[in-house]
């Protein structure tokens, strides 16, 4: 008998697994067929609690279900291409600019017709390809130099300065100064060194294999009036060494080292004043701000100068790699559902408060309160001041490939375990060969 | 072989002068042997900065931090850890019983039976051995998906499929040296099969329900690749995957929540495996010598 | 090495059925109750993504589900791949490396500590606890380790191909020299006294006894060692992917792409998944297909020589 009960509840166990395994995921599929659901797939770790309140506030608001999920670092691709064919699929989700979007062209609903698209201030803030919208930036982002206002005072006001005041630092050369004095004087100044470690660990070697590799490439594009090329010249490759050279020698820490330093080794030695300098933009401020660390006024932003003819008129580097994307291939009631909540986001005062003072975004709509970050308003300024903008061109860099050849090649570098010349190679050979492939 | 025998080595002889300077000279290596891990619950201990700056350092006022890292760990993200904990130990033992059930039956079945299809089955699980995960990698989600077993309930029947190979493998070489009289003197007793088994049979395989239980386990707990693909991302995570997710981009990375991350997912199996060393080590043997 | 591959040994295939009366005609009518729960799972769960992947290296896709016939080009283009043959060259040449290395390690603790040794139980708790931590976690571990001990000398693992290899050695070696040294353990305990005996009162040196009467009589777990050390590395990914995950430093070639030199053929696999353009995730699954056929060569030499072997001895 007690063998029978063993046998049945052995059954039945099998049973329930199945059939709660089957209950579970019906649950899932059945209950929102009706009215629509959204489940957005992002890929910026900063804002993810930022983005999972707000997608909270809007369910309680229309009962709309709102899920957020962001893909681990590094694994956003190969994450969306995974979740896109589930059968809960996401139905909203974010291209980086037009390499990005030529994947994902088929998956892309057009925003045309759309209260979203309406709303852009400008039309160039969308992903076009003739009549079709397949994108539309969500967010505008800067970035440059970083800098501690109290340690760059107490420098200027050092009496082995040689530059007293912010102003006389314009181009290269004045930059250049400041950065090597600071260094020699570094224990003056209580500091490690003028910069922070350029860490060329995942989380922190796209500050420079992407965003200072897009100053060599956006004097090339300007200097040939292109806005993107299948062949790239590396017209200004050796001002790119220039810079590096100056970050990696004035440096918390030895240019050897740089290779096992991470984005947090950098934000850490800055946020505690360790370094006076730090290559980042408007979306870092929350991280070095606050209890023990620095208070938001005490946060500069200087243009990157490389030292091209002049370049005393050039500004921050502003723009877009975060475009929005709705799933063409999502239900009917889902496309509206993620239509309607970015038109909310976008409009609402709980969505637009959220975008400018939690998530402290430059947005592109209409109806966009002005961001409380203090570097987006010293970037307002600047452009105020007739400083030219410098644009995002690395959004036309070919692949992710040609990037980690470049990273590579910066880390080696910097090690003196490779040559100079392997970076022009990666750069200039890649980038033609990069191109092919994803061209087909 | 017996654990036993194992467990027992012989005594060392006073005065014996070799087997003082190898028990200093394993000493000494032990102790380079457990480093790695000592170094993972200092740096538990102390604050990211010093982590990073300091990694051999002992933790000092400076950089001592108590729990911080343990709490940012369990707090970090929109998903508590101890969701991530839940789902970890539900998964393991969940699939690793549903594996002792189901391959010890088919095991002793397909032995037993031994049609054209049985050797064929058998045939396959052996091949199931050797495929690297990677073959499956795009695929296996997109089945699981569809059959809606993308939640912790249905990766136990992943885990079964994928745990299959090795387990009727194992439980194929006991069946095999077992005396068939037995069986049959039950099943001419009027027993049916399923009482045949779960009274006679599975009592005999018992050692190796261990072994199998024991390798099963280690295996999934630690599994972050078929997890990370097979689960509806939206609504689990497992210990390793949040440890993988704290490991988060653009400058993010909290080295110190990690590392107590790790101390948590490091200590429940030590604990296990100090509880059960015996039959752990019996597993591995037989788990090498069977099949 | 927690790892459901710990006991994959040579296989014996079933033997004919014996020609055994009805018995077990009853059970057959249970395969619904026996069979059908782990036989439906092995199918949905391996059988048909293996087949599908089959399928899929012969096609262009970039989510699998738009996916387009285009016949051997994937393979045609893996072996093209100058990453891919290199990886495999690394992964051949780190399994040669640390079967070697593990399993003489492994068999001389093992020898070691069967003898008089004080501690001994201590020792072998110690040695094999690293196999109960996962790959990725213990990759990590001694990412932090080694960037540790080569910064206080100015450099770090990405500084050079070496160091990369040399600490995956090391890591590898570390995590499963304490798991092949209780298979030897084992395996020593079953050489009978008697011979040991023998050998002593023929006044053999301890080094003749280990040669003459102790290695043959183990060779069973040399078979299995070597067997479970060569699969494991060949398939070696976690710990790969956390020691180095970037696999720098990197080979810049002459048309401007680059070979990462420290990644193994699963991470090289891994990794071309992970590249997002149109066209390379087909090459990938081509490249896993291949994969796949080498570790089966592997299994089948290493089969074909156990029984060879054990029909001469």
């Amino acid at each position: 008998m007690k063998k029978r009960i063993a046998l049945l509840l052995s059954i039945l166990l099998t049973l329930s697994l199945t059939a709660l395994a089957g209950c579970a995921s019906k649950q899932d599929g059945g209950s929102d067929s009706s009215s629509g659901k959204v489940y957005y797939l992002q890929f910026k770790p900063e804002q993810d609690q930022q983005w999972q309140d707000l997608a909270k506030a809007y369910t309680k608001e229309t009962g709309v279900p709102v899920t957020v999920v962001t893909a681990a670092e590094g694994t956003y691709e190969s994450t969306l291409k995974n979740e896109i064919t589930k059968s809960n699929a996401p139905t909203l989700f974010q291209v980086n600019g037009p390499v990005g979007l030529a994947n994902w062209k088929p998956y892309c609903y057009n925003l045309k017709n759309t209260a979203l698209y309406q709303q852009l201030t400008s039309p160039e803030f969308a992903l076009k390809e003739g009549d079709t919208v397949y994108g539309i930036a969500y967010v505008i982002e800067t970035y440059g130099i970083i800098y501690n206002k109290t340690l760059l005072q107490k420098y200027f006001d050092a009496s082995w300065s040689s530059i007293k005041a912010l102003n006389g630092i314009k181009d290269y050369n004045t930059f250049a100064t400041v950065v090597r004095e600071i260094q020699q004087h570094k224990k003056d100044l209580g500091i490690a060194g003028a910069f922070t470690s350029s860490g060329m660990d995942s989380s922190s070697d796209w500050r420079f294999k992407t965003h200072l590799a897009n100053m060599p490439l956006y004097y090339e594009y300007v200097k040939d009036g292109i806005t993107s090329t299948a062949a790239v010249k590396g017209t200004y490759l050796d001002n790119y060494r220039t810079v590096w050279d100056l970050y990696l020698d004035n440096a918390t820490v030895p240019r050897t080292q740089i290779a096992s330093k991470t984005g947090t080794d950098a934000e850490t030695e800055f946020a505690t004043g360790k370094a006076v300098f730090y290559q980042n933009g408007t979306w870092a401020v929350n991280a070095v701000t606050g209890d023990g660390k620095l208070s938001a006024d005490e946060l500069g932003i200087l243009p990157i100068y490389i030292g091209v003819e002049g370049e005393e008129k050039q500004g921050l580097c502003t723009g877009s790699e975060n475009y929005w994307c709705v799933n063409s291939k999502a239900s009917k009631a889902d496309i509206q559902a993620t239509l309607d909540f970015l038109e909310w986001v976008v409009t609402s005062d709980t969505g637009t408060t959220a975008l400018a003072e939690e998530m402290e975004f430059t947005v592109p709509f209409k109806k966009a309160k002005e961001s409380v970050n203090p570097l987006v308003k010293i970037a307002d300024q600047m452009i105020k001041d007739g400083k030219t903008p410098v644009k995002w061109v690395f959004s036309t860099m070919p692949s992710e490939a040609w990037k980690n050849g470049v990273g590579a090649a910066l880390t080696a570098y910097a090690q003196g375990t490779g040559q100079w010349k392997d970076l022009e190679t990666a750069f200039i050979n890649g980038w033609k060969t990069e191109y092919q492939k994803v061209h087909g | 072989m017996s654990a036993h025998a194992l467990t027992r080595p012989r005594r060392a002889r006073k005065g014996n002068l070799a087997g003082s300077l190898l028990t200093v000279f394993f000493s000494l290596l032990s102790v380079a042997y457990v480093f790695p891990v000592a170094l993972i619950f200092i740096n538990s201990l102390k604050s990211k900065a010093a982590i990073s700056a300091a990694p051999f350092a002992l933790p000092d006022a400076g950089s001592f931090v108590g729990i911080t890292n343990f709490l940012n760990g369990i707090a970090s993200g929109s998903y508590p850890f101890y969701r991530s904990v839940l789902y970890s130990f539900f998964i393991t033992l969940a699939s690793t019983l549903l594996i002792l059930l189901c391959t010890g039956m088919c095991a002793w079945y397909i032995n037993r039976v031994n049609s054209r299809i049985c050797r064929l089955f058998y045939l396959l699980c052996a091949v199931s051995m050797v495929v690297p995960f990677q073959t499956v990698m795009y695929t296996l989600p997109q089945v699981a998906n569809r059959l809606h077993l993308d939640n912790p309930y249905g990766i136990t029947v992943i885990y079964l499929g994928f745990g299959a190979g090795l387990a009727v493998f194992l439980f194929s070489g006991f069946v095999r040296s077992m005396p068939a009289e037995i069986e049959e003197a039950a099943l001419i007793d009027g027993c049916t099969p399923p009482q045949t088994y779960f009274r006679v049979v599975l009592p005999i395989l018992r050692p190796t329900v261990i072994s199998v239980s024991i390798l099963e386990l280690m295996w999934i707990w630690n599994d972050y690749l078929l997890p990370y693909m097979v689960l509806d991302r939206t609504q689990y995570m497992t210990i390793p995957i949040q440890i993988q997710y704290l490991n988060a981009g653009y400058g993010q990375t909290d080295i110190g929540a990690m590392m107590a991350m790790i101390v948590f997912s490091i200590i429940p199996i030590v604990v296990f495996y100090l509880v059960g060393q015996k039959g752990i080590v019996s597993g591995i043997i037989a788990g090498a010598v069977k099949g | 090495m927690a790892d459901r591959n710990a006991a994959l040994t040579p296989a014996a295939p079933l033997t004919p059925p014996k020609k055994r009366k009805k018995a077990k005609q009853p059970l057959k009518r249970y395969a619904v109750f026996f069979f059908l729960p782990t036989a439906a799972a092995f199918t949905l769960a391996f059988l048909a993504p293996f087949l599908w992947g089959i399928f899929l290296s012969f096609c262009e896709f970039f989510t699998i589900t738009d996916a387009t016939w285009i016949g051997l080009d994937n393979y045609r283009r893996a072996l093209q791949d100058v990453g891919f043959l290199y990886s495999f060259g690394f992964s051949a040449l780190f399994t040669l490396v640390t079967v070697v290395l593990i399993n003489v390690a492994a068999f001389f603790v093992a020898y070691a500590l069967t003898r008089k040794i004080r501690g001994s139980n201590l020792f072998r708790t110690v040695f094999f606890m690293p196999n109960l931590i996962g790959g990725i976690v213990l990759g990590f571990i001694w990412q932090i380790l080694l960037n540790g001990l080569l910064g206080l000398y100015g450099t770090s693992l990405a500084a050079s191909t070496a160091y990369g290899f040399w600490g995956l050695v090391l890591l590898t070696a570390w995590q499963q020299i304490g798991y092949m040294m209780i298979i030897y353990i084992s395996g020593l305990q079953n050489v009978p006294h008697t011979m040991l005996e023998a050998a002593k009162i023929d006044g053999a040196t301890s080094w003749q006894t280990l040669r003459k009467v102790i290695i043959p009589q183990v060779r069973p777990s040399i078979t299995i060692c070597t067997f479970l050390t060569l699969t494991n590395s060949f398939k070696l990914y976690d710990q790969n992917a956390a020691l180095t995950p970037n696999s720098l430093p990197y080979k810049i070639l002459e048309d401007g792409s680059h070979i990462k030199t420290t990644a193994t053929i699963a991470k090289n696999i891994v990794d071309q998944f992970n590249e997002n353009y149109f066209g390379t995730d087909g090459i990938a699954q081509a490249k896993s297909i291949l994969f796949f056929l080498v570790v089966v060569v592997i299994a089948l030499l290493q089969l074909y020589f156990t029984r060879k072997k054990e029909e001469s001895a």
